[in-house]
Formats: structure tokens, sequence, C-alpha cells
């Protein structure tokens, strides 16, 4: 009778299971770090909002673009202090939001001038958890662990004429060390 | 020889372990669903898409296939890649997708190629939303073909060079009916096959 391979059998157990959470655990943030590379090599500076090209096949640069949005993007670097995003609200649907460096959505705030209650400008103020970060009437504060964070505005944009509008908007916002 | 057989267990093991890491996260094919799956007529969601809550295997899948997803309170995300009769979706079909009023601010349904982007063809007929919907009728009764050429009349969005692809339904500020109750109060978009060709 052939014994079993109980040692070979047990090592291959363990390098699975901890090969599949090592590589599973590992990949949100390799893939946001390889968007960030990819973002800053194309020009984007940090602390900056760029507005993305209007969304084409030709143009698309991340998975699962929507031709129906404008976007603008800004990298944000929380290692010298807190950073403020201050972005105009939109007469049709919007959003501002904000990603850690584990692509979870940490923060997600309407701009739609149309909703009850909405500002005329949003305020968010983020911060890594543990960093001295002041409030101010009207702004929300986020907290992050990591210090890099992606901010995004979502504007509805269905014609081109609508993407000037939105393009015109990111003079008029902000993404900065306080 | 028990050391090697040690060894090569470990070695074996850590091949496979990354191998379906890599699977399951959707890097080597599309990718698998585990845990926090809503279903309704024939278009799956995961609630937890964006958040903190999302299981290793759904983080690792939306980094690759949604990357800068909102959480469910901003928007949720349907996806489909077959039509009413279980058939996978493919450019070389015509289809029309019909629906009714949906419990959003905004919408939208978008096509995708088998890699997640956007078709490479230049018919500037990538979705069809909301907006759509109210200017070519009722955005209460709508309906669109997906075709990989032109119509005549009516909405339409290109399959042309998709292959076999898939529709993403975006909800905008969904209602929080829709977050309680997704498969009471979804009407689900439909998708008939209205025609198919052989491939050459």
């Amino acid at each position: 009778m052939t014994r079993l391979p109980l040692t070979g059998i047990a090592a291959f157990l363990i390098g699975l299971v901890a090969a599949h959470a090592i590589v599973l655990g590992a990949l949100p943030e390799f893939i946001m770090s390889k968007a960030r590379d990819r973002l800053a090599g194309s020009g984007l500076p940090v602390h900056h909002w760029q507005m993305s090209p209007l969304v084409t096949p030709q143009t698309q640069t991340i998975v699962r673009p929507s031709p129906d949005l404008a976007y603008a993007i800004c990298l944000i670097d929380l290692s010298d202090g807190p950073v403020e995003l201050r972005v105009p609200a939109w007469p049709e649907y919007g959003s501002l939001s904000i990603f850690d460096a584990g692509t979870d959505n940490v923060y997600a705030g309407s701009l739609d001038a149309r909703l009850p209650g909405a500002p005329q400008h949003r305020r968010v103020r983020i911060a890594r958890t543990g960093q001295s970060v002041e409030g101010a009437p009207g702004v929300e504060i986020v907290r992050v662990r990591k210090a890099e964070a992606v901010a995004l505005i979502r504007r509805l944009a269905p014609s081109e004429n609508h993407y000037d509008r939105a393009a015109a908007l990111v003079q008029n916002s902000t993404c900065g060390p306080i | 020889m028990r050391i090697l057989s040690a060894l090569a267990g470990l070695v074996l093991g850590g091949i496979f372990g990354l191998g379906t890491a890599l699977a399951a996260a959707g890097i080597i094919g599309p990718g698998v669903l585990i845990g926090g799956s809503v279903q309704t007529g024939g278009w799956s969601s995961d609630w937890t898409i964006g958040s903190k809550a999302a299981n290793p295997w759904t983080r690792a899948r939306v980094a690759r296939h949604g990357l800068f997803a909102l959480t469910k309170e901003e928007a949720v995300y349907f996806s489909r890649k077959t039509d009413d009769d279980g058939r996978r979706l493919r450019e070389t079909c015509t289809y029309e997708v019909s629906g009714g009023a949906l419990p959003a601010l905004w919408w939208s349904i978008t096509l995708y190629d088998g890699t997640s982007f956007l078709p490479r063809n230049t018919d500037e007929a990538l979705s069809f939303d909301l907006t759509d919907a109210s200017a070519i009728g009722d955005p209460t009764a709508w309906a669109f073909t997906i075709a990989a050429a032109a119509q005549a009349e009516g909405g339409w969005v290109s399959s042309r060079a998709a292959g076999e692809f898939d529709l993403t339904l975006r909800l905008y500020k969904p209602s929080p009916e829709l977050i309680a109750n997704p498969e009471a109060v979804l009407d689900a978009p439909r998708i008939r096959m209205v025609t198919c060709r052989e491939l050459p």
C-alpha cells in the first residue's frame, strides 16, 4: 500500500491559501498605485484638478469609463499635511468622490444643485489618521490611512457643450494643501 | 525526503494560490463573484462595491474591472452578459433593450467589450441614458437597439468591434427603496435578441 505524501499535501494547501490571500489583499493597492503612476506619467501633477478628455474609445485610459460624464481628477498626497477640496455645484447630476490608496470610496458628496440644501461649493478637508486638521463651517472632514488618495469629479455631460461648461468650472475648483 | 516533499508542495501551492487569486480578481479571465450578490431580472450587482464592507474578492475584482466605483448611496452598478434567453451577448447579433422608469435621479446603460473597455469603434453610440429616453419619447417606457450597424430610427448603441460584450446599468442617486429591496423595486431592463448572423 502506497503512503500518501501528507507533508507535501499539507504544504501545498498552506502555500495555496497563503499566496491566494496575500495576492488578493495586495491587488487593490497595486492597481491603484499603477493607475496613479499612469496618470502622473501622462503629465498630471499632484494637487491639481485636471479634466479628462471627453470619454471616447480612443481616449479611455481607465476601465469602464462612462461616456455620458465629464470627469476631473486630482492626485492627492497627504505626506506634508491635510488637503482641501473646493468644488462648485452643477445644474444636473454630479458628484465629488474620494478614493483611498486601497481603492475604497471613502467619500461621496453630491454636486447636484437641484437637490434640497445643496451647497454652491462643496468643501472637503482630507487628512491621514492622526493628522491634525481644523474644521470650519460648511467643511466636511475625511480621514484616510495612507498618504495617497485620488479625488474625482463626475458631471453629467451628454454633449460637447456640457463638457465645455464642466471644463470651465475646473478653474473655479481647488485641490491643495490647506 | 519529507523536506523536499514539503518544499515542492509549498511552491506548487504558491503557484496555484497566485493563479486562483489573479483569476478571482479578473486579471486572468472575467473574475469571480463571491458573496454580496444582488440578482434581479438577469442583472447582477453587489451592494458592497466601493465600500470597506466588500470582501477581498469583490475589492480585487472591482479594482481591476471598475476602479473608482462609488458606494451604493451615490450609485449602484448592475451588469449583464446574456439576453433574456440566457445566450451570451455578442456583436454578431442585434438586440432590443427595453424598460420603464428606473428608481434613480439619473441612469445610463453602457456597452463594454471583453476587456472592460468601450468597444474600439468610431460610431459615437456608446450608451443609452435617461436623457436619450426623454428625448426620443417616454422615459417610463423606452427601448433602444444594440447592433453593429447604425439603425434607421430609434435609439442605437453600437456593438461594432465589441466581440462578446456586456452591459453596465448605472443608477445614480438610487432611491432608498431600491437599496433596501432591489428585487421588488427594480423594473429590470429586458434584452431580446432580434436577429443573429453566423460568423464567417
